[in-house]
C-alpha cells in the first residue's frame, strides 16, 4: 500500500509533508508533488500534515488514476526532501476544485 | 528539524517524547527475549543496539510527533534482510501490540498499533509480493 497525492495539491504544493516523510519518498513537479510507491512505507505522517488533504491513503479506494501518475511522475521529476516556499496565491487555490486542467507536467527546479 | 509549523501536532495530546521511549524500550526488550524474532534482531544489530533504540526512538517520534527527526529508508533496510518471512512481522506486531496495551492507554495503545500494522503491510508487499504469483512468497505453492 502507499499515500497518494490527488488534485488537491495543484497549484498549492505547501511541501509539509515533504519535510515529514520520514522516507524522503515525495517527488516535485512545476505545480504539484507526487509519492513515489515503491518508496512509501505508510507512515501517515503527510498525510496529517497536508494543509489541503491532497495526501490520501492507497486503501480507500477510487484512486487509481492518481496513483498511476504519482507512479509515473516520480520517476522523472527530482526528490523534494524539505519544505520549500509555499507559491504566493496557494491559498487561494486551497479550496478550488476540478484543477487537473492546471497541472504540469513539467518538473519541479531542484533546491 | 522541521520548521515551525503551527497546524503540526501530535496524533494525541497525551503522546510525547518520553512515552514514545518507554514503548520502544519496553518493546525491544521484549523482542530482544524472544524465541523467534529475538535471534534476527541480535544478528543484525549485534553490538549496536543503542544506536539501533536511538534511533527507533527518533523513528517513533517522527512517526506520532512529527517531530521529523528520523530520515531513512526503511524499505531498501528491509529488503536486505533475507532471513526474514512474513510470521516474523507477525510475532514482531503481536509483541508490539503486547507492548503498546501494557504501557499506554487503549486509545493511545490502538494509535501506536494501527500505525505499525500500516507501515508493516507496506514493508511486506515490498519485501514478499511478486506479481506473477498468486500468493506471497512463503505462502503455498502448487
Amino acid at each position: 500500500m502507499t499515500h497518494v497525492v490527488t488534485e488537491a495539491c495543484i497549484r498549492c504544493k505547501y511541501t509539509d509533508c515533504a519535510e515529514v516523510c520520514p522516507a524522503d519518498c515525495f517527488y516535485e513537479g512545476e505545480n504539484m508533488l507526487v509519492i513515489n510507491p515503491r518508496e512509501c512505507v505508510d507512515y501517515g505522517v503527510c498525510l496529517v500534515e497536508c494543509p489541503v488533504d491532497a495526501v490520501l491513503q492507497e486503501s480507500e479506494g477510487g484512486l487509481e488514476r492518481w496513483l498511476e501518475l504519482n507512479a509515473r511522475y516520480a520517476r522523472t521529476w527530482p526528490k523534494i526532501i524539505g519544505k520549500k516556499e509555499v507559491p504566493a496565491d496557494a491559498n487561494r487555490w486551497a479550496g478550488a476544485i476540478n484543477k487537473f486542467e492546471f497541472f504540469s507536467a513539467e518538473p519541479g527546479r531542484a533546491a | 528539524m522541521t520548521t515551525e509549523n503551527p497546524r503540526r501536532k501530535p496524533v494525541h495530546p497525551q503522546i510525547d517524547e518520553g512515552m514514545v521511549h518507554g514503548l520502544v524500550h519496553g518493546f525491544y526488550a521484549r523482542v530482544r527475549d524472544d524465541d523467534e524474532i529475538g535471534p534476527i534482531f541480535n544478528r543484525v544489530i549485534g553490538d549496536n543496539w543503542d544506536a539501533h533504540l536511538a534511533k527507533m526512538c527518533d523513528f517513533w517520534s517522527s512517526v506520532m510527533l512529527m517531530s521529523g527527526r528520523y530520515k531513512g529508508n526503511p524499505m531498501i533496510t528491509h529488503m536486505r534482510l533475507k532471513m526474514v518471512r512474513p510470521e516474523h512481522f507477525e510475532r514482531w506486531l503481536f509483541l508490539f501490540a503486547q507492548t503498546a496495551r501494557d504501557l499506554c492507554t487503549a486509545e493511545i495503545a490502538e494509535l501506536f498499533i494501527g500505525r505499525a500494522e500500516n507501515i508493516a503491510r507496506s514493508l511486506q508487499l515490498g519485501m514478499f509480493f511478486r506479481p506473477n504469483q498468486a500468493a506471497p512468497q512463503g505462502g503455498t505453492r502448487p
